[in-house]
């Protein structure tokens, strides 16, 4: 068992920290946190310097964590133009391919995952945005909530109710459908106000009578509950990808920190829990490139991956909290006081942490039950 | 005890009126003048300031029943009149008794630079001493909006500045955001020294506040606990309202009654001794993180935007630990009790 990296990863780790030290500013960071503003600039320069390409899972995933090791927010914004494209890729057809998901790629257009809404949050399958289908359209009503790249996105891959389910099952009935963001009827209301990761978008969007050709649906109509899931457990690797940059982050500023004090001032109980940060980052570090390694060879483990998102989400708030401690006052009047904010979404998005640990009982009930 | 009780009530009463739908937009604009006011008049803002010095002479616990209730509906408020009430007017009492008024009524509003006694980096102020005049730039100011100003200086002095000074924010604002925190611009003839040994006089206020920052705390975790319990009654997910589920209800419950015996120690707080509110600081404290953050989870996104008024106590509850006092000098005080003798120092 080797625990390195292939060269070509660790250059592509190489290249994001060279990015991050060259684009990822201070002042950058702090006016996107400050006025709220999304960094498309940013994000354009991370594609012309080849750092973003989801179809090289493997050096996405270091990348994000370098970049929101620089900053969360701007590490975030400058890779989730393509969120959701993991659906196109696996269950949409070569059309939708060319035409929605290439020019994200190329860093042209935005897209967004469009599933919680209002009254949903974690109860994915409890959606009540409907599509009725009428000859060779769509007709969207219903609202999404908490959508990142929201009000920015070109498209977004929605999550709608095409059927009643007839057997009870609520997971029955959804399907992924492609709706274009400029369509008459679909209003976007930007999300302000929110603790952390401020460089993001985000947005409630509302849908009236919204047609989308048919031409649009993902696959197969009723299986839309798969395909997010599906999608879920991939994006959940990435998401504690940016958990362990944000206490990577943290870890780098309580070791400036410590290092800048006397060695009489760097007491044990300093010591200790710089040493805990660091330990609970590396076991974060180990479980993502775990669940990494069975996705990216396309054998999926979703216990692995739902302890790996859960587990580095909680190191992140760990991790930044204690950072916060150590640090004392120097600590709150610099970026580690983002950082503290921006690490609670980990706990929240992509997931609750509740949700996480749902899924790795059950999976592990279900494990039991089947030797026995 | 009856005199708590309408003490409480009174202070529930105000802030239901004066601040309960307004919270949110103190954190986002700040805490309005008028707002300031009326905490003064009814005797909130110079709760701990001696009668004959203006203030409302209330005792300690009914000061920490108002600290308390006021820091349920917005902590910002609350660290105002712990600001005011017992920072400015500890190291105003000796040598500019003459300004506690002043403060007491809300008429002149004072800032505090604690940042030069509780950074281990940070070894001197800011401010020179030159003649006549005071100059320099003061960073981190609590509460930096008004005409005075308690900062040290260059060579350790601790000092009121009277005017002369301009204010522009500070980037970094995590909690209490309804006060200002800003970068101070000091260029004044209007100076006085408060004592010659700043760094040493600041940090025995902050460690003669342990009760005050302890009632704060608590109240940051029943306002959040508060804002949880109902939200997850209503709150469905899977169908069921969120407090039907074990690790909910059980994380909730458990901390309520943490808050509770603590509140319940809080309230006999006058039979205790120095060490066992230090005790109950940092256990006050180590309530409201937890409280703020487990609040904050159960409402999922909503928790995390400013509308529902949730992460405001997350951020203090944060802020608070670190502001007011080091969790890592607390930690030695409290070994210190324990043992009789300097302890965990190495």
């Amino acid at each position: 068992m080797d625990f390195e990296f292939p060269e070509e990863i660790a250059r592509a780790r190489e290249k994001a920290v060279e990015f991050a030290k060259k684009e990822i500013t201070p002042e950058l960071a702090q006016k996107c946190d400050r006025d709220e503003k999304f960094p498309d600039e940013l994000r354009v320069k991370a594609f012309q310097y080849g750092i973003v390409d989801y179809r090289n899972p493997w050096s996405m995933l270091v990348t994000i964590e370098e970049l929101c090791r620089a900053d969360p927010g701007l590490g975030i914004a400058a890779t989730v133009s393509l969120f959701g494209a993991e659906v196109i890729m696996l269950f949409g057809n070569d059309e939708q391919k060319e035409k929605f998901l290439a020019p994200v790629q190329e860093g042209k257009k935005i897209m967004g995952l469009a599933v919680t809404e209002p009254g949903g949050g974690s109860d994915v399958a409890g959606i009540k945005t409907t599509a009725r289908r009428e000859g060779n359209k769509f007709i969207i009503n219903g609202s999404k909530m908490f959508i990142t790249n929201g009000a920015i996105a070109d498209f977004f891959v929605m999550l709608v109710r095409t059927s009643e389910p007839s057997d009870g099952k609520r997971h029955h009935g959804l399907s992924a459908i492609i709706v274009p963001g400029n369509l008459p009827g679909f209003k976007r209301n930007k999300i302000t106000g929110k603790l952390g990761v401020r460089a993001t978008n985000t947005a409630e969007l509302v849908l009236e009578n919204v047609e989308v050709p048919a031409e649009n649906l993902i696959g197969e109509e009723g299986k839309g509950f798969y395909y997010i899931m599906t999608f879920f457990n991939i994006s959940r690797a990435y998401v504690a990808a940016q958990a362990i940059g944000i206490s990577q982050g943290s870890l780098d500023r309580v070791l400036e920190h410590l290092s800048s004090l006397g060695s009489g001032a760097v007491t044990e109980e300093l010591q200790f829990a710089a040493a805990d940060i660091a330990t609970r980052i590396e076991a974060s570090r180990l479980l993502t490139y775990k669940a990494a390694s069975y996705l990216f060879q396309f054998r999926p483990n979703p216990t692995i991956t739902s302890m790996s998102k859960a587990y580095a989400a909680e190191t992140a708030v760990f991790a930044a909290e204690k950072a916060l401690e150590i640090t004392g006052y120097s600590g709150l009047n610099s970026d580690l006081e983002r950082f503290f904010r921006d690490a609670k979404i980990m706990e929240i998005w992509e997931g609750t942490s509740e949700i996480e640990k749902l899924i790795i009982s059950r999976n592990l009930l279900k494990e039991a039950q089947g030797v026995n | 005890m009856e005199e708590t009780d309408l003490l409480k009530s009174a202070v529930v009463e105000f802030s239901e009126k004066n601040i309960s739908n307004n919270a949110t937009a103190f954190e986002r604009g700040g805490i309005p003048a008028e707002v300031i006011k009326a905490v003064a008049a009814q005797g909130f803002l110079g709760a701990a300031i001696p009668a004959d010095s203006g203030g409302s002479g209330i005792d300690r616990s009914g000061y920490s029943v108002i600290l308390r209730q006021l820091a349920v509906y917005s902590p910002s408020v609350s660290a105002l009149v712990l600001i005011t009430s017992s920072i400015a007017s500890a190291a105003l009492a000796k040598a500019a008794p003459d300004l506690l008024p002043d403060i007491a009524s809300g008429n002149r509003l004072v800032g505090v630079d604690l940042s030069t006694a509780m950074d281990t980096k940070i070894e001197r102020g800011a401010l020179k001493i030159s003649g006549s005049r005071i100059r320099g730039t003061v960073r981190y100011v609590l509460n930096g909006s008004g005409d005075l100003l308690i900062a040290m200086t260059s060579d350790g002095k601790l000092v009121v500045v009277d005017g002369g000074i301009q204010a522009t924010p500070e980037e970094h604002h995590l909690s209490f955001r309804g006060l200002a925190y800003t970068k101070v611009k000091v260029d004044s003839g209007n100076f006085r020294i408060l004592d010659e040994h700043g760094k040493d006089a600041l940090l025995k206020i902050a460690d003669s506040i342990d009760l005050e920052v302890a009632s704060l705390a608590l109240g940051i975790a029943r306002g959040a606990l508060n804002k949880v319990v109902e939200y997850t009654k209503v709150r469905k997910t899977f169908e069921r309202p969120l407090k039907d589920y074990g690790p909910v209800a059980d994380n909730i419950s458990r901390l309520m009654s943490e808050l509770r015996m603590a509140e319940l120690n809080l309230e006999s707080s006058e039979a205790m001794r120095d060490e066992e509110i230090l005790m109950l600081k940092i256990l006050s404290v180590d309530i409201a993180k937890r409280a703020t953050k487990y609040a904050l989870q159960y409402h999922g996104g909503y928790g995390y935007i400013e509308d529902f008024g949730v992460e405001k106590y997350y951020r203090d509850a944060a802020g608070l630990s670190i502001l007011f006092q080091s969790p890592y000098r607390d930690a030695m005080r409290v070994a210190k009790a324990v043992y009789g003798e300097k302890s965990g120092y190495l």
